[in-house]
């Protein structure tokens, strides 16, 4: 290949180096390609583009890298077997609470669960070279734009009418015949019909170019960018602040902070809908079937004594809902959504009174806590400290009293009693606030002489407090969503612009009473010819829309 | 695109799970102790220190608490700390406790599983052995003996 | 009281067998153009409009089903996966009219019917009762997402369809070289994969229709974090007899079938989980089968079925046929891209707040999506076009077939323990 194109067209235009087609007039540049006689390349009008450079430096090299089509393919394709491989086995993420997941890998699914962990599959879309691929089809999309749209824009906008005669009759659709009349005139008819036909027409004497929805060219390049931003708007969960994804589980009337935030959600119960009876078809009536979970949902903000750990920080309501599956409780861009629920029965709190038995009177009553009980209790007279307390009661192998867990599923409370009659340092008295836990641990037995003097118990089951399920909420923060949103809906437009509308141009001169007409579309030339055909039957020149196929002629 | 990009695939290499290793850096936390006052991991740098997690409702944890209180007396004075994080119980409880076996390390209470899950805990007892660099050195799970402590302890601060 | 659901059954039935004889026509069309006296074109065209007309009033009597059933249900009939596997063949057809009319194709029909029909006879094979909804699935933007996944899939679909005849037309059954013979052998390999699923839907209508049963229970262990025993006692109903019995079961009750009283093999250990033995069976089941039909076919035609077929799409153009299936297809796409991707991210957000949560169904969806992507991305490349091109098409209706039943059946299926049916 000589050093210096020659990039001059016949026709006069200097073209920059790199140009397939003449910009002005379409002439093929390449000598072998003008002496060919197969159907032109119409890519981006042969316009000569940065990728096509001759002698490519580092950065021209990473662009002719990420601008290649071939590239883009290869990106897509290892995106989507990698995708694949991550549904072989359920992921690290699918499990809330996974203790010991090269374990339970191993175990579930014996070797090929080994391997599969040991290759970080089970975490394939957090993984480094996951993301990796997805920031290449990023750059792939914005090189290969950026690449072609400006010589495609160049290509459209300078348009010229009067066309060489081969670049029209190597076209994808082709008609050359005879016309009879005045050439001009029969220009000035066609113009008319094709108009009609929504075309927009420019003529240039015999010479005529019609067109028809250009805007359809952009349309790839419209749903690049909107998947451009959709991916930024996913990547950009990463940015502190604009993504959270946390678990609460409460009980009925239970206050628990939202992790990482100054916020703490309340919940005032969770109930269950379920259909009713005329709701449900003929062979399902009388059984049970969810229809609506429900949180009565309280959020707090944190004015004061938030982060001083020392003090109770001091709450301000904010927002309440009732939370339902698809209707969350919403502030400020956080969304607490109903996630899940357990039943887990439990005492939340219970109003017993004291009874005095030596006088039959009872004192009180007294609010007692399962969690976080205060320290003194007052009924009537009478002083209760509380000295310890055992959310789930139980002996030691050497039987000493010790709690089996956290919960309150068996509470226990040892008060020390003082007050009128009593001697100075307190009586202590052990209490079950549940009758069974008070039975099976003997709580009259323990307490000796004080059960004789005294009785702590609840007057009715207007007194307790109970919490039959644990609602879980899902609390997130994401701000990356309206973008999610917004590329979205930029691609919907630029696929709907680029596939239900095609491109389609017309070009045509007329030489010494000979039409040679060439036109293209870039996509569904099948339309194009039956177009042409009919524009042509309406001219009364009538041809079967096959035989304008000029690609059949090559093998 | 390569500024978000980069920064996308740089955290995905940080966050390769949340559990500690010996290697890194604990957290940092902000706990009441017993008498109210609050203290922050911060304050214990400088000297190598043992940070134990514990609660009155797991038994290993019980039962390692008198070795840990007497290796604490054992090596305080050649600058070892001992600090035990009670596992959100109430107060009273963590008292109880601890008077009866008599430990004089300091207690702090973490609240509401905090501080607990911030450290990735799966397991309790879980005893952190940090140098004086704050690097965690070694991390157990399950009861320790007074050798147990004593070797690890001892390799703690030979590398003071 | 007008009982819909009574209605819309009806309708299925009507529909089914008004499809059967729009295929009968078109087969007509396709083969009567070779012995027919008339000359070819017109013959075709005429019996192609008359299945024409007969694939419209099947569709007619198809979209009774759809709106007795959704009249009788209180809810349109998307919500399992009967209903989904039906509301696909309904939009196959109407996909299949759409290109049709765009392109006036009399013999498109021969392989679309087929299609169709195969499609309703396996949605036929999967419960169809009526349920109510449960919380999360009563929202517009489900029924949205899956509507038009369906409508995008149907277009892959017939995009398939156009493939799979330029397949047959275009590889050359006379040629003995190495190409040759791999063309030839994946071509009647897609015919073989298409018997097998008949198969498995004469096997499974032919026992059902026989009442045949077999029934399995297998007791798992389990210990929880506390130390608690659970046994846990699972049971399967087999439909098929058991070549296959479950992994670790015992027999309950088992009718014979062929001098057969008990299960042959059992199920291989990591297939764990009642339903899988089921499942493995039934595949079992239908390869049987399938490859007796198959013989049977051959037996018949004396040559491989794609060979046979061949001559009779000698007339058909394959430019017409290419684009045809790439329009299907590029029709389909946005359709696709709009309901199983963005529709079921809205859904998602509002029911879960998750648009993403790469569990298999969705991941499967992207990777539909990525797929047809390299695919039109692929034909802007002159190589790509043409039988290339059609192969790709297939193999992405595979993909399709996958992400709508593989999913469901061998993903969630591998790890199912009982209850998940």
């Amino acid at each position: 290949m000589a050093l210096i194109q020659n990039t001059k067209c016949e026709c006069g235009h200097q073209n920059p180096p790199g140009t397939v087609l003449c910009e002005a007039c379409g002439k093929p540049l390449d000598e072998e390609l003008a002496a060919s006689d197969s159907v032109l390349e119409m890519r981006y009008d042969g316009m000569a583009r940065r990728s096509q450079k001759s002698r490519p430096n580092p950065i021209d090299r990473v662009w002719n890298f990420f601008s290649s089509v071939k590239v883009a393919v290869w990106l897509i394709i290892t995106t989507l077997v990698a995708a694949s491989l991550g549904t072989i086995f359920p992921q690290e993420s699918a499990f809330v609470n996974l203790t010991d997941p090269a374990g339970y890998y191993r175990e579930t699914y014996g070797t090929a669960g080994a391997i599969y962990y040991a290759l970080g599959l089970s975490r394939t879309y957090e993984s480094w070279w996951f993301i990796t691929l997805l920031v290449m089809i990023g750059a792939s999309l914005v090189i290969c734009s950026l690449d072609r749209v400006l010589p495609l824009y160049r290509a459209l906008t300078r348009q010229q009418v009067r066309k060489h005669l081969q670049f029209i009759t190597r076209q994808q659709v082709v008609y050359v015949g005879p016309i009879e009349g005045d050439p001009g005139a029969w220009t000035v008819k066609f113009a008319e019909i094709l108009r009609r036909r929504r075309f927009k027409v420019r003529t240039d004497g015999t010479a005529l170019l019609a067109e028809k929805n250009r805007f359809s060219r952009w349309g790839p390049y419209v749903l690049h960018i909107g998947l451009i931003v959709f991916l930024l708007a996913v990547l950009s969960r990463g940015i502190p602040g604009w993504y959270m994804d946390e678990y609460v589980g409460l009980d009925d009337g239970e206050l628990e902070q939202i992790p990482q935030t100054k916020y703490f959600v309340k919940s005032l119960g969770f109930s269950i809908e379920l259909y009713s009876d005329e709701e449900m078809p003929e062979h399902l009536k009388g059984e049970l079937r969810p229809k609506q979970f429900i949180t009565k949902a309280v959020l707090y903000e944190c004015v004061a004594w938030c982060d001083d750990v020392t003090r109770q920080p001091e709450l301000r309501e904010v927002a309440s809902h009732d939370i339902r599956v698809n209707s969350p409780l919403s502030y400020r861009g956080l969304r607490l959504y109903q996630y899940d629920f357990a039943e887990s029965p439990r005492l939340i709190s219970v109003r017993p009174v004291l009874v005095d038995k030596r006088t039959g009177e009872s004192y009180g009553p007294f609010e007692l806590p399962m969690r976080h009980p205060p320290l003194t209790y007052s009924a009537g007279p009478f002083t209760l400290e509380l000295r310890d307390s055992f959310p789930e009661f139980g002996l030691d192998e050497n039987g000493e009293p010790v709690t089996l867990s956290r919960e309150p599923n068996a509470p226990a409370f040892v008060f020390v009693i003082k007050g009128p009659g009593l001697p100075e340092e307190g009586v202590p008295y052990l209490y079950f606030p549940r009758e069974a836990d008070r039975q099976r641990f003997g709580q009259d037995r323990i307490n000796g002489e004080a059960a004789e003097l005294f009785e702590i118990r609840v007057q009715s089951m207007e007194d307790v407090e109970f919490s039959t399920y644990t609602s879980y909420l899902n609390v997130r923060v994401d701000r990356g969503m309206p973008y999610v949103w917004t590329g979205a809906a930029i691609c919907m437009i630029g696929l709907l612009m680029g596939i239900y509308w095609n491109h389609r141009r017309i070009w045509l001169r007329i030489d010494d009473g000979v039409l040679s007409l060439g036109a293209h579309t870039n996509k569904n030339t099948f339309g194009l010819r039956a177009e042409v055909a009919a524009a042509l039957a309406k001219a009364g020149i009538v041809v079967e829309a096959k035989s304008l196929d000029n690609r059949r002629k090559e093998t | 695109m390569l500024l978000v990009g980069g920064y996308a695939v740089g955290r995905s290499f940080a966050s390769s799970g949340d559990v500690l290793r010996p290697g890194d850096k604990p957290p940092s936390f902000r706990l009441a102790d017993l008498r109210g006052e609050a203290h922050s991991l911060e304050e214990y740098a400088g000297n190598p220190l043992i940070l134990n997690f514990w609660g009155t409702f797991c038994p290993p944890c019980r039962e390692e608490m008198p070795a840990l209180q007497q290796q604490y007396e054992a090596w305080k004075d050649q600058g070892l700390q001992v600090v035990g994080i009670n596992l959100s119980e109430d107060k009273h409880r963590a008292e109880n406790f601890i008077r009866r076996i008599g430990v004089s390390f300091p207690i702090l209470l973490d609240t509401d599983r905090r501080t607990e899950r911030a450290f990735g805990l799966r397991e309790y007892p879980t005893t952190y052995f940090i140098d004086a660099g704050g690097v965690i050195r070694q991390i157990v799970s399950g009861p320790l003996t007074i050798e147990d402590i004593d070797e690890r302890v001892k390799s703690l601060l030979g590398k003071v | 009281m007008i009982d819909w659901l009574q209605i819309s059954s009806n309708a299925v039935i009507v529909a089914f067998l008004l499809y059967c004889l729009s295929f009968i026509a078109y087969a007509v069309a396709v083969a009567g153009s070779r012995f027919s006296n008339r000359e070819p074109e017109t013959h075709r065209k005429k019996w192609g409009n008359v299945g024409l007309w007969l694939a419209a009033l099947g569709w007619t009597a198809h979209l009774v089903y759809f709106f007795a059933r959704w009249a009788g249900a209180g809810h349109p009939p998307v919500s399992n996966l009967y209903e989904f596997l039906m509301a696909l063949s309904v939009a196959v057809m109407l996909a299949f009219f759409v290109i049709r009319f765009a392109y006036r194709h009399p013999l498109l029909g021969a392989f679309a019917l087929p299609l169709t029909i195969i499609m309703v006879a396996y949605a036929s094979v999967f419960p169809s009762e009526v349920q109510p909804l449960v919380p999360a699935l009563s929202s517009i933007w489900l029924r949205l997402h899956v509507t038009l996944a369906v409508l995008g899939e149907a277009f892959f679909a017939v995009g398939f369809t156009a493939a799979l005849i330029l397949i047959l037309r275009f590889t050359d059954f006379s040629r003995t070289d190495k190409a040759g013979r791999r063309a030839r052998f994946w071509a009647e390999f897609t015919l073989v994969v298409i018997v097998i699923v008949v198969g498995f839907l004469v096997a499974v209508f032919g026992f059902r229709a026989a009442g045949y049963q077999a029934e399995f229970r297998q007791e798992t262990v389990t210990v929880d974090q506390r130390g608690n025993v659970i046994e846990q006692e699972n049971r399967v109903v087999y439909g098929l007899p058991p070549i296959f019995k479950p992994y670790n079961s015992e027999t309950v009750s088992m009718d014979p079938f062929l001098g057969m009283t008990e299960p042959l093999f059992e199920t291989p250990s990591w297939m764990n989980g009642v339903n899988a033995g089921r499942k493995w069976n039934t595949v079992v089941w239908s390869v049987i089968v399938g490859l007796l039909l198959y013989g049977l076919l051959r037996l018949l035609v004396r040559k491989p079925l794609g060979k046979a077929i061949h001559p009779y799409l000698e007339g058909i153009d394959p430019d017409d046929l290419d684009e045809i299936s790439y329009r299907a297809i590029a029709i389909g796409f946005p359709i696709f891209t709009l309901g199983a991707l963005i529709f079921a991210m809205i859904w998602a957000q509002i029911a879960w707040s998750r648009f993403w949560g790469w569990d298999p169904k969705e991941v499967w969806a992207l990777i539909t999506w990525l797929y047809y992507s390299a695919y039109l991305h692929l034909r802007l490349s002159r190589g790509w076009q043409g039988i290339r091109s059609a192969w790709l098409a297939a193999i992405g209706f595979l993909v399709v077939m996958f992400t709508l039943i593989g999913v469901n059946l061998l993903i969630a299926g591998l790890h199912s323990y009982a209850g998940v049916s």
